[in-house]
C-alpha cells in the first residue's frame, strides 16, 4: 500500500448555494474538488461569475459551505493565519496604521512581542516587495501598486502555509502590473509558500503559475495542467503561444 | 502657501464680520433707538465689558463666576464620561447580538426624541434636587446621539477591514476593538461633537430651571442675572458660554480630529 500523499490543501466536494430556498437560488459551486501540492503556484482562470472568488473565500473561511477544506490534513472552517488573503481592493490595509504597523499588528496578535524581531521581520518583507524605507507612511499616502506590495509583505511576514490572492493586480495599470508580476514571481520562487492566485488574465496565469486551472460555470474544472514553460516566461518562450491558445479556448468555450 | 493664504483670508473675513456686528450693536445701544427699554435690550459694550469683569471678581452671592463654571464643568465631564462609555457599550453589544441591536435601535430612536428637560419632573421626583439629576440629564443628552453615531459607524465599516481582521485571527471583542472602533473613528468623533453640544445645552437648561444649592452652576448664575434684571451681566455670561464652547471645539475636538481621522487620510 502506498503512503497517501500529503497535500497542503484539499478541497473535497465543496458546494455553495447563494440565496438558498428562494427564487434566485443559484449553485455557485457544485461539488468542487481540488488538491494543491506544497509550494505550488496555482493560477485559477475563469470567466466572471464562475465562482472562483467564492471558492477562494470558502478556502479562506469567509463563507459557509457544504464539503470540506483541509490544510495539511486538518479541516478548516474559520479564517486563520495559515491562509492569508490578499484582496483585489487597494483599501485592504488599515488606514489608521502606518505601513510598519499594518505589517506588525497581525504578528503581535500571533504573540510576537519582541520589538527587535518585529522590526527585523518588517524590514525583511518590505525589502522583498522593494518598499524599504517606507515604514512610516500611512496607506492613503501610497499609490495603488504600493498598497498591494504592502498587502503582500503583510501576508509574507505571517509566514502562512498558503497565500490566497484574488486578482490582486487587476486594478493596476499595465506597467505596474507587469512589474508586480515579475516581483511576485521572484518572491514565489524564493519563499517556501503555496500560492493560489485568481486572475482573468491568461498572460498573468502563464507567467506566474506552476499549475493552471480553468474553471467554468459552477466551479467545474475544465483545464488542470502543470505549466511546463521554462521560467521566467515571456511571450517569446517556447510553448507560450500554444498554451495561451489552449487556455483561451477553454476560457471562452 | 496657498493654504496659509486661505486661512488668513478666512480669519480676516470673520474678524471684519464680528467687528461690524459689534459696531452696529454699539450704535444701537448709544442711540437709544429702542426707547426706555434700550438699556436692557442693548446694554453698551462698555457695560457688558464691565459686567464681564465683575462676574469674575464679585460674582453672585459672593461666589465668583469661576466657581459656577467649575461646578458646571464637573457635572458635565462626569455625565459626558458616563454617556460615552455607555454609548460604546450599547453599540458594542449591538454588534454582538442581533436581538440587542433591534431593541437598542428602538430605544435610541425613542429617547433621542425626548428632550432632557421634559424628563426633569420625573427625574426630580425620583432623585430629588441633587447634582445627580444634572448628571443624569447630561448622560441622557450624550448617550443617544452618540450611540446612534457609533452604531452607524460600525455598520459602515467596510467588509474588507472586517475580513482582513478575521484573517489575522480577530473575533468577537478583539475584532470590535481592533477593527470596528478605529474604522468608525470619524463617526465616533462626529458623535462626540453632537453629544457635547447637546450635553452643554441640556446642562444649561437644567441649571436654569432649577439650581442645586450644593453645586450651583453657570446656568443658575445666568438665571439669577435674568431675575435681577442685570442684563449686562447676563450678556457677559452668554459670552462666557460661547467662549467655553469655542475652547472645547478648538481645544479638544479639533485636535482629536487632527491626530486621528485627518492624520489617517480618512477625512479632509
Amino acid at each position: 500500500m502506498t503512503k497517501e500523499k500529503n497535500y497542503i490543501l484539499e478541497v473535497n466536494n465543496l458546494s455553495k448555494i447563494f440565496d438558498a430556498d428562494t427564487e434566485q437560488e443559484k449553485d455557485v459551486l457544485k461539488d468542487v474538488s481540488l488538491k494543491v501540492d506544497r509550494n505550488e503556484f496555482l493560477c485559477m482562470l475563469g470567466p466572471s461569475g464562475c465562482g472562483k472568488t467564492t471558492l477562494l473565500r470558502c478556502i479562506a473561511g469567509f463563507e459557509s459551505y457544504k464539503g470540506s477544506v483541509t490544510v495539511n490534513g486538518v479541516e478548516r472552517t474559520k479564517p486563520g493565519t495559515d491562509r492569508i488573503m490578499v484582496f483585489q481592493d487597494f483599501n485592504q490595509l488599515f488606514p489608521w496604521k502606518t505601513v510598519e504597523k499594518n505589517i506588525q499588528y497581525p504578528l503581535k496578535l500571533q504573540g510576537i512581542r519582541d520589538k527587535q524581531e518585529l522590526k527585523q521581520r518588517t524590514e525583511e518583507v518590505l525589502q522583498k516587495v522593494k518598499l524599504s524605507g517606507q515604514e512610516k507612511y500611512y496607506p492613503y499616502q501610497l499609490s495603488g501598486g504600493m498598497k498591494q506590495r504592502v498587502a503582500i509583505a503583510k501576508a509574507l511576514a505571517l509566514k502562512p502555509e498558503i497565500i490566497l490572492m484574488d486578482e490582486p493586480f487587476a486594478a493596476l495599470d499595465a506597467m505596474t502590473r507587469n512589474e508586480l508580476q515579475s516581483e511576485l514571481l521572484r518572491i514565489s520562487m524564493e519563499e517556501k509558500c503555496t500560492f493560489i492566485f485568481i486572475t482573468h488574465n491568461i498572460q498573468e496565469a502563464i507567467v506566474l503559475g506552476t499549475r493552471i486551472v480553468v474553471l467554468a460555470e459552477g466551479g467545474r474544472i475544465v483545464v488542470d495542467e502543470k505549466n511546463a514553460i521554462a521560467r521566467p516566461v515571456t511571450p517569446a518562450s517556447e510553448g507560450y503561444g500554444e498554451t495561451w491558445e489552449r487556455l483561451h479556448s477553454a476560457l471562452y468555450q | 502657501m496657498n493654504d496659509k493664504n486661505r486661512q488668513i483670508h478666512a480669519f480676516a473675513a470673520r474678524a471684519v464680520f464680528v467687528i461690524v456686528l459689534l459696531l452696529i450693536w454699539e450704535y444701537v445701544a448709544k442711540s437709544g433707538m429702542m426707547g426706555e427699554k434700550s438699556e436692557l435690550i442693548f446694554p453698551s459694550l462698555e457695560a457688558i465689558g464691565d459686567a464681564f469683569i465683575r462676574n469674575f471678581i464679585q460674582g453672585y452671592a459672593g461666589i465668583s463666576l469661576w466657581v459656577y463654571i467649575g461646578n458646571s464643568m464637573k457635572l458635565l465631564l462626569e455625565g459626558l464620561l458616563i454617556g460615552v462609555v455607555l454609548a460604546f457599550l450599547l453599540s458594542g453589544l449591538s454588534m454582538v447580538s442581533k436581538i440587542f441591536y433591534d431593541i437598542c435601535n428602538l430605544v435610541i430612536s425613542v429617547f433621542d426624541l425626548l428632550p432632557g428637560v421634559a424628563l426633569l419632573p420625573v427625574v426630580i421626583i425620583i432623585f430629588g434636587v441633587k447634582p445627580g439629576v444634572i448628571v443624569f440629564l447630561v448622560v441622557h443628552a450624550v448617550l443617544w446621539p452618540m450611540s446612534r453615531n457609533v452604531l452607524d459607524g460600525f455598520l459602515a465599516v467596510p467588509q474588507i477591514y472586517v475580513e482582513a481582521g478575521m484573517n489575522m485571527g480577530l473575533k468577537g471583542a478583539s475584532l470590535l476593538w481592533g477593527v470596528y472602533f478605529p474604522a468608525a473613528t470619524s463617526y465616533i468623533v462626529s458623535g462626540l461633537k453632537v453629544g457635547w453640544a447637546r450635553a452643554w445645552r441640556g446642562l444649561l437648561s437644567a441649571e436654569m430651571i432649577f439650581g442645586v444649592a450644593s453645586c450651583p452652576g453657570i446656568g443658575l448664575f445666568i438665571n439669577q442675572m435674568r431675575t435681577n434684571m442685570n442684563n449686562a451681566e447676563m450678556y457677559a455670561t452668554l459670552v462666557v458660554i460661547i467662549m467655553i464652547g469655542l475652547v472645547v471645539q478648538y481645544g479638544v475636538l479639533s485636535p482629536i480630529e487632527k491626530c486621528t481621522v485627518k492624520k489617517w487620510g480618512m477625512s479632509r
